[in-house]
């Protein structure tokens, strides 16, 4: 137990106390006690405020993404049919596949010379020439999501299976002796009975999504331009090219501060059963 | 409210079955395409890595590409093979190809292997650790009532949630401090400080589940806490441990972003680090990149299908996965 504490707790008062100073490795001895001048140099600091808006379109687009897609593939799995268990197993694939293998797979498929993605709109003829596709600005954030959306949908899958499968077997034979049709059975019992599932998925995916690091590593190092500098890239940067260790803390400590925001909500809910 | 509803007609038994025939139709028919799409959804990007890393290099910068290869080949994965035992994959015996005409296999090519054992031992050692700590701390938790249980159960929640690239730079500091950079103890001991509190969470919930009584009972019999523990407790609850063991491994094979601060040579890095630095390296055979892709794919997929039933109940346990 101490040894726990030790290791988890000690890193994160380490990380506040940097954050105050002014700390640069190339500049190693004069690391001044600035306060939270970190903290106030990053709100007038431009690009930081870009990577706040990328992080939040990235997140948003996958979460949305994820929670749709995930109930539907949910509703599926909740049917019983021959092959359900073959096409739950294989469903854990890209759950199991690790994130730099993903991004390695997406950024092969992503290619613009021999890439899956121009092969296949090229023979349908969606497109008449292959196409630079993480190069392009406005596509190339939502392209990392699409990467981001595959590997996390099987978890939020079996989170919402499991709420799906909770919900009794009465309430559906009530409605149907109400003269409820599929849609309203869906509409009236289904989703209402799964929004603590939906909670779940939602902020846990959030959570996940906000300081996703990987893919932005792999696919495209925050480029091309600016375009898919979020927020985890942006303290990469600072702190391990610009090598200034302060602000680089500081803006973990913003982003570790917004994952608590959320995690009290997840606690909240998993409190309930602890 | 509009008045005028038309009545809907009267329906006979003949209807009524063949309204049942049709739903039950409909049914199977919409399942088996939603089956099909997400099939096609989940296995194609693999699907296709698979089949590019087994084409040949002139094959594989074809347009538009050859789905199925047609004249498949491991050259890609002899190499990753040989590398090690024979020959060293050098300038000369490359693939032959014109270096600036892209498509060679790297020297890192050598590194692949040990890259992969290092990432096994790095996930093995942590699974052994994270078993030692994690296990007490949760049967304490779970059973034995002392001051400030509930804050260390809050505390092992929080710890879960904290973004790792947080840590990142304190972590970064204090491995330096202790000369560790560039060693593997610096990776197990930073994913024991991930993967532990999932630990916990898991099993207290799981010891919770299993009555006192078993705990007062083998007391009364004469067992130590650590008897009761060892006898009782880990017998019983077999199937969270295999979870814990399996997310356990699969976070640290998987894990990048720490191992990317804290390794720099082959003594270390493993296996996510060095696929990592073949795709941004445009000179590499692609072909090549994406059999060290299937590599790294496989001894997860493999765990995740054979222990399928295991992941879900722990994934639904512990509900979040760190």
């Amino acid at each position: 137990m101490a040894v726990l504490m030790a290791v988890a707790v000690f890193p994160i008062l380490y990380s506040l106390w940097l954050s105050f100073f002014r700390m640069k490795l190339t500049r190693p001895n004069r690391t001044p006690f600035v306060w939270f001048e970190n903290y106030t140099d990053l709100l007038g600091n431009e690009l930081f405020w870009v990577s706040v808006a990328r992080t939040v379109t990235f997140t948003v687009t996958s979460v949305a993404a994820i929670a749709v897609i995930a109930l539907l593939v949910s509703l599926l799995l909740n049917q019983d049919f021959r092959g359900r268990r073959v096409l739950s197993t294989i469903l854990l694939i890209p759950w199991a596949i690790p994130y730099v293998a993903n991004a390695l797979m997406w950024k092969w498929i992503y290619d613009s010379g021999y890439g899956a993605l121009n092969g296949v709109l090229y023979q349908l003829d969606f497109i008449d020439k292959y196409m630079v596709w993480l190069g392009d600005q406005d596509k190339t954030i939502f392209l990392i999501a699409n990467a981001f959306v595959w590997k996390e949908v099987p978890l939020a899958t079996i989170l919402l299976l499991v709420t799906l499968k909770s919900i009794p077997a009465d309430l559906y034979q009530a409605a149907r002796v109400d003269g409820a049709g599929i849609w309203q059975r869906f509409t009236h019992v289904t989703l209402p009975s799964m929004k603590p599932g939906f909670m779940l998925v939602m902020i846990y995916e959030t959570m996940m999504a906000i300081r996703h690091f990987d893919l932005f590593f792999i696919l495209t190092e925050g480029g091309p331009g600016d375009a898919s500098h979020v927020l985890s890239w942006h303290i990469y940067v600072e702190t391990f090219r610009n090598l200034s260790f302060g602000s680089g803390a500081a803006m973990s400590y913003i982003l570790a501060i917004v994952t608590f925001v959320l995690a009290y909500f997840i606690i909240r809910f998993l409190g309930r059963r602890v | 409210m509009s008045t005028a509803q038309p009545q809907p007609r009267a329906v006979t038994g003949a209807d009524y079955r063949r309204r049942q025939t049709i739903a039950a139709w409909t049914r199977t028919g919409v399942i088996l395409v939603s089956s099909v799409v997400l099939l096609f959804y989940v296995l194609a990007p693999v699907a296709w890595l698979v089949s590019s890393s087994i084409q040949t290099e002139a094959e594989i910068v074809s347009v538009p590409p050859h789905w199925i290869p047609e004249e498949p080949t491991l050259q890609n994965f002899r190499a990753i093979f040989k590398a090690t035992e024979e020959e060293e994959v050098t300038y000369e015996n490359r693939s032959g190809v014109d270096p600036a005409a892209g498509g060679f296999i790297p020297s890192t090519a050598q590194n692949l292997l040990p890259a992969m054992w290092n990432s096994f031992l790095v996930a093995t050692l942590v699974v052994i650790f994270n078993l030692l700590v994690g296990v007490p701390a949760a049967y304490a938790m779970a059973k034995i009532r002392y001051w400030g249980r509930n804050g260390s159960v809050y505390f092992i929640l929080i710890t879960r949630v904290i973004p790792d690239i947080a840590l990142v730079v304190p972590f970064f500091l204090v491995i330096r401090k202790l000369g560790l950079l560039d060693t593997i103890s610096s990776l197990v001991i930073t994913y024991l400080a991930i993967t532990v509190p999932f630990t916990v969470f898991i099993l207290i919930q799981y010891f919770e589940g299993l009555p006192d009584e078993l705990d007062k009972a083998a007391r009364v019999d004469g067992c130590s806490r650590l008897q009761s523990l060892l006898r009782v407790f880990l017998p019983l609850s077999l199937p969270s441990l295999v979870a814990v063991v399996l997310f356990t491994f699969l976070t640290s094979w998987n894990e990048f972003l720490l191992a990317l601060m804290f390794t720099q040579t082959e003594a270390s890095q493993t296996l996510p680090i060095l696929l990592a630095s073949f795709t941004s390296d445009f000179t590499i055979s692609f072909s090549f990149i994406n059999a060290a892709g299937v590599l790294a794919i496989i001894p997860p997929v493999i765990v995740a299908i054979l222990f399928e039933r295991y992941i879900v109940s722990g994934l639904t346990a512990g509900a979040v996965k760190g």
